[in-house]
């Protein structure tokens, strides 16, 4: 107990719990608890999942004939434009940061909350205001350039594009604060014990992506004020025709939104490195070389912004350099995915929905990774830029990637964070019926793009047409498949086994209190021993009991609080 | 004052910020970090806008640029933009006597140096204000007229977002918010100002000297 | 509590070897189809340096696979072989190793090795690209929305919409823009740059193989993106120097005055679907594709006047077809934001009847109501 009597004096120290609220509002909108906003970013996200999963399936169907003729050109335009912003800034960025890490992550380290939680709370609400004014935008002629919105085209474009502006400079700040805050917490608020070698990987993950988060966020903040005024008061940054240039907001915007691929990727990482070892009962394989790797490709990702560029007009020898780093950032990518697999290797494997996700996401998004690499390649990008092979990239690793590990972390966590089970049957009509219509949606597109199909047409020849039509009638399965999960999740809520607080005998600290916690996550805050990650032994924490693990308000929320320590 | 008595009471100072409670020093180092956290975001504001006018003066054969009329703009005038520099980095001495008064308890020279600092603070937008009325350049005009309006707009709002954060750590410390223990708002203050000071370094370089 | 004690020697679990083997099998099956496949008769590489970009693309299709099957492959057969049996107990765990520095070691080094070899060959293709000469015909291309123009250092005024180069002649073409990005993209020549006002690159290349090819749009230039092509004629010598001869003899001559009343209403409503129906439609103002509906250009009480304000009557809707038009909308006697771009006659390929007959067929259209 030597342990515990020099960590005593420790542990009060990170025993400052902020009073239970009482209202309906403290508790429940304006809440400061970061489970709250946990569950209140994963709603408001999964809101605009669909909303710009629908906008998808208009895309879609306009692509079923090549002269389109389902919305007009500039609608069209609008709706492609709209379908990637709402999925990028007000969805998976949301989720994966604001969601999860704000629900998960303190849990993890042994927190009873994040380091600001003020902050927090702002970050949360400068959300669905932007999300409305993004969407809103369709009422003034919606931004037509892309999510990528290249003058001097969008100089000239509609309205809406100065609301897109407005709508993604508030998401922006909103990021930026939670990576302050997650880099705060995660530096500062770990539990007494826990080393940065015996943080979950998902803490790794988080980590990375919150010093992603709050450094390249601002330069996108920095390019979107700049074409904002350059569109309101004629400053010209962009306009060739006063001495400005178009390919300068290239490099700003791709600046930040080359690591906001990775921002959207790094914590999908952490899932499966938390899901894998638990479901195959066995220690991540190459802990430390996961975790090492998860900040070299945050570094790296703020090097290889220009692969982006490589038919821009930028000078010629920067192609090179550039073209050299992003092949080596699949270096640390793919040791990772050897890990996952040598995880496996020797296991007692569960198919839970949840690992299922998991594995269909290691195949999935190796195979865009490998594409990835195709377009790293300076001669091979002049040829495929611009054309269906870019969709066709982007979706294996933003939805095989980034949707298939967000799927997986909501089957994972739903227990916890809503106290009921979700069906699993259902999980695996649901892994299954995705996992086929995904590859049937996307994979024809690298066929098209290579033959001469450009991206971002409302009409296309005519010789393209059949695949099209495949793509176009294997997303409405896709779509359709997504209906299973929504069902899923909404009637485990009423009728879904109520949880233990351990379904998955997993060895993170979240399973080691009720699902789900209560506010103030742990009686006492635990000391770490090890690296959760040794099955078949005790678990490594002091301080936790059975006590933690029941149910603190059989009927009402919130429980009693504990008494803080004294010195 | 001789050195054996400086060091004595840098040595209070110093022994004063280490006898805090253990749950103070942790919330000041968790505040301490996300305060400099947040400086370093906004370092990389100013360095994407620094970058834009590097890349848009590096795009044009000449620099100032010749504009539609095939005139070329004419350089900006140095030496009132010197005064006033000087004006911003004398309010960053002020502020650092200040912080150091308060730390040696000394709340009366305390209180002079920050009305100092404030004074100077709007001393120094007042002369960016005549400054923006005589340069040869407009905002929408050329790029080096863009550059310069957004980067040291952008840099006088951060100075007069600093007036209004030192008047008000002025009142709370004259309020008794803060000890000779305890003032993690002074430090942040002081940080804030002082990279405030630091960016202008940048500005005026780039616009009045390179 | 259950134990799982790992054997000294650890077997690498049922059938290891000869999965492994089956997959190293297929991948070489598979890199002999790659190698073996005629890109050329799915997508012909019409000039240089087409053949050797896809011979990169070959190259990394050989990796990509091997390390796609192995990949899949070793997850299915892992999630097969080590998957929890019904017989086993509740608590029953794998086999609890953390780390093997041998086999980090070289799957760290492998793949180095194979990011080398295909950065290498990268960069010499890059290179080779970079030292593509050029230097027989030099040209441009300037973009449109949403019309390619092509100028020759011979023809006195540029050609719109077809781009003939001679085989075998290194070309160096050089691309800019009009108004907003485009991009410059031959599929059956690989290459490709963005057409950025302001900016000019340049590609080269030397055409290998006579045929009609497609010029395509790559960047998002707005509303009609998706119908911006062109196309590139790759002539034998012979072929190239006779167009370039009758091109420049076409433009030398005057265009003469436009002879209104020879105006054929019916070959102007064949010439409307070919030039004009992409932009125009036939039904009110208010219907607009990108341009304003024609269908009442001479008796719209709400649209008195053609957008540059005249009056309509056709020698000035004949003007508009001539010169094309980018000004503000005067059609019902304000002052407008500019409308966008009509393209002149020049670019449209309008000939003196071809105006005379669209004048007849507008002004029809008028009538029938």
């Amino acid at each position: 107990m030597a342990v515990a009597a020099s960590h005593a004096g420790h542990l009060e120290q990170h025993d400052h719990i902020h009073p239970e609220p009482t209202t309906f509002i403290g508790k429940y909108i304006f809440s400061l608890d970061a489970k709250v906003i946990g569950i209140q970013y994963m709603i408001t996200g999964l809101l605009f999942f669909i909303i710009s999963g629908l906008l998808a399936e208009v895309v879609r169907i306009q692509l079923l004939r090549p002269e389109g003729g389902f919305v007009s050109n500039d609608t069209y335009n609008g709706v492609y434009s709209l379908h990637a912003s709402g999925m990028i800034w007000m969805t998976i960025i949301p989720l994966m940061t604001g969601g999860f890490g704000n629900f998960v992550m303190p849990l993890m380290i042994g927190a009873r909350d994040v380091a600001f939680p003020w902050l927090n709370l702002a970050s949360f609400w400068i959300f669905p205001p932007a999300g409305v004014i993004l969407f809103s935008s369709f009422l003034v002629g919606a931004p037509d350039a892309g999510w990528t919105e290249y003058p001097p085209v969008s100089v000239q474009g509609p309205p809406g594009t100065s609301l897109w502006c407005v709508a993604i400079f508030l998401i922006g700040i909103s990021s930026t604060m939670t990576g302050l805050n997650f880099m705060v917490t995660i530096i500062k608020m770990r539990a007494p014990g826990m080393t940065f070698t015996r943080m979950p990987l998902f803490v790794w993950a988080q980590l990375a992506t919150a010093m992603l988060n709050m450094v390249a966020t601002v330069a996108l903040s920095a390019a979107l004020a700049a074409l904002f005024i350059e569109r309101t008061f004629g400053v010209p940054f962009y306009d060739p025709g006063r001495g400005g240039s178009p390919v300068l907001w290239q490099h700003m915007f791709w600046f930040y939104s080359h690591p906001a691929v990775y921002i959207m990727i790094l914590p999908a990482f952490g899932f499966i490195s938390e899901i894998f070892p638990t479901f195959a009962r066995k220690p991540i394989f190459g802990y430390k070389m996961i975790a090492f790797s998860s900040i070299a490709i945050a570094l790296l990702g703020f090097m290889v912004w220009a692969h982006h560029m490589f038919t821009s007009g930028m000078a010629p020898w920067l192609q090179l350099p550039f073209m050299i780093l992003t092949m080596v950032i699949s270096v640390p990518t793919g040791i990772k995915i050897f890990s996952w697999l040598a995880t496996l290797w020797g296991g007692k494997i569960e198919f839970h929905a949840a690992m299922l996700f998991a594995l269909g996401f290691i195949v999935v998004f190796t195979f865009g990774g490998i594409t990835g690499i195709f377009l790293s390649a300076v001669p091979v990008d002049l040829h495929l830029h611009g054309t269906y092979f870019i969709p066709a990239h982007i979706h294996y690793v933003l939805f095989g990637g980034s949707i298939f590990g967000l799927f997986a972390a909501v089957y994972y966590w739903w227990p916890k964070i809503t106290g009921r089970m979700m069906n699993d049957t259902l999980g695996a009509w649901h892994f299954w019926l995705t996992f086929v219509s995904f590859n049937a949606t996307f994979l024809p597109m690298h066929w098209l793009g290579i033959m001469g199909m450009p991206r971002r047409v409302a009409q296309y020849r005519p010789e393209f047409q059949f695949w099209n039509d495949v793509c176009s009638i294997a997303s409405f399965v896709l779509a359709a498949s997504t209906l299973i999960f929504l069902y899923n999740m909404f009637t485990s809520l009423t009728r879904g086994k109520k949880a233990p607080p351990n379904p998955w005998n997993a060895r993170t600290l979240e399973w080691q209190i009720s699902s789900p916690p209560p506010y103030y996550n742990f009686k006492t805050i635990p000391a770490v021993l090890k690296n959760p990650y040794d099955f078949g032994e005790p678990l490594p924490y002091l301080g936790l009991g059975p006590s933690d693990k029941e149910d603190p308000h059989p009927t009402k929320p919130g429980g009693t609080p504990p008494e803080p320590a004294h010195a | 004052m001789a050195v054996s008595a400086i060091n004595a009471s840098h040595e209070a100072v110093h022994a004063r910020y280490e006898a805090v409670d253990p749950l103070y020093r942790e919330v000041r180092d968790i505040r301490l970090l996300g305060f400099v956290l947040f400086l370093v975001s906004d370092v990389v504001l100013f360095s994407m806008f620094i970058f834009a006018y590097l890349y848009l003066r590096n795009s044009v054969p000449n620099w100032p640029p010749i504009t539609k009329d095939g005139m070329q703009l004419p350089r900006f005038d140095v030496a009132f933009a010197c005064i006033n520099s000087c004006v911003l980095f004398g309010s960053g001495a002020t502020m650092h006597f200040a912080m150091e008064s308060w730390k040696h308890l000394n709340k009366a020279a305390f209180n002079l140096w920050m009305i100092a600092t404030i004074v100077l603070g709007i001393g120094f937008l007042s002369g960016q204000a005549y400054e923006y009325q005589h340069v040869p350049v407009t905002w929408t005009g050329s790029t080096m007229g863009a550059s310069f309006f957004t980067l040291t707009g952008m840099h006088g709002f951060h100075v007069f977002v600093g007036v209004i954060y030192l008047i008000t750590l002025y009142v709370q410390a004259n309020r008794g918010v803060y000890t000779g223990s305890k003032y993690f708002g002074l430090t942040a203050g002081t940080l804030y100002w002082h990279f405030v000071d630091v960016i202008w370094v940048a500005l005026f370089y780039l616009f009045y000297l390179m | 509590m259950a134990q799982v004690s790992a054997p000294r020697k650890l077997g690498l679990g049922p059938g290891f070897w000869p999965v492994t083997i089956a997959m190293t099998v297929l991948n070489l099956i598979v890199t002999y189809g790659i190698i073996v496949f005629p890109i050329d008769s799915v997508l012909p590489e019409a000039a240089a340096p087409a053949g050797d970009i896809d011979a990169l693309f070959k190259f990394m299709s050989v990796f990509g696979n091997a390390i796609f099957v192995y990949v899949t492959g070793y997850l299915v057969y892992f999630s097969i072989v080590w998957r929890r049996r019904s017989t086993d107990p509740p608590e029953a765990i794998g086999i609890q190793i953390h780390d093997n520095n041998k086999l980090e070691f070289w799957w760290t080094v492998v793949p180095c090795i194979l990011v080398l070899m295909i950065a290498i060959f990268s960069v010499r293709i890059w290179w080779s690209l970079q030292n593509q000469i050029g230097d027989v015909l030099t040209m441009e291309a300037v973009g449109h929305q949403f019309k390619f123009e092509f100028r020759y250092p011979r023809l006195k005024a540029s050609v719109y919409d077809d781009m003939h180069v001679p085989v075998d002649t290194p070309v160096t073409l050089q691309v800019t823009s009009s108004d907003v990005i485009h991009s410059f993209w031959v599929p059956e020549v690989r290459i490709k740059a963005d057409m950025v006002p302001g900016l000019v690159q340049t590609l080269r290349f030397t055409p290998s193989k006579v045929g009609t090819y497609r010029i395509i749009c790559t960047e998002f230039c707005g509303v009609n993106h998706g119908n911006m092509f062109a196309t590139l004629h790759i002539d034998s010598q012979q072929d190239f120097g006779r167009w370039l001869a009758a091109t420049s003899k076409s433009q030398g001559q005057s265009a003469g005055a436009v002879q209104l009343a020879s105006g054929q209403a019916a070959a102007g409503q064949q010439l409307f679907g070919q030039k004009c129906s992409s932009c125009h439609s036939i039904g009110p103002f208010e219907q607009k594709i990108v341009g304003p509906g024609l269908g009442k250009l001479l008796s719209d009480p709400n649209h008195p006047n053609l957008v540059t304000g005249e009056k309509p009557n056709p020698v000035d809707i004949s003007h508009i077809l001539i010169n094309g038009y980018q000004g503000p909308d005067n059609s019902a006697g304000k002052n407008a934001p500019a409308i966008g771009v009509m393209p002149n006659r020049q670019a449209n390929a309008l000939s003196n009847q071809d105006i005379a007959n669209l004048v007849a067929y507008l002004t029809s259209l008028s009538q029938s109501k």
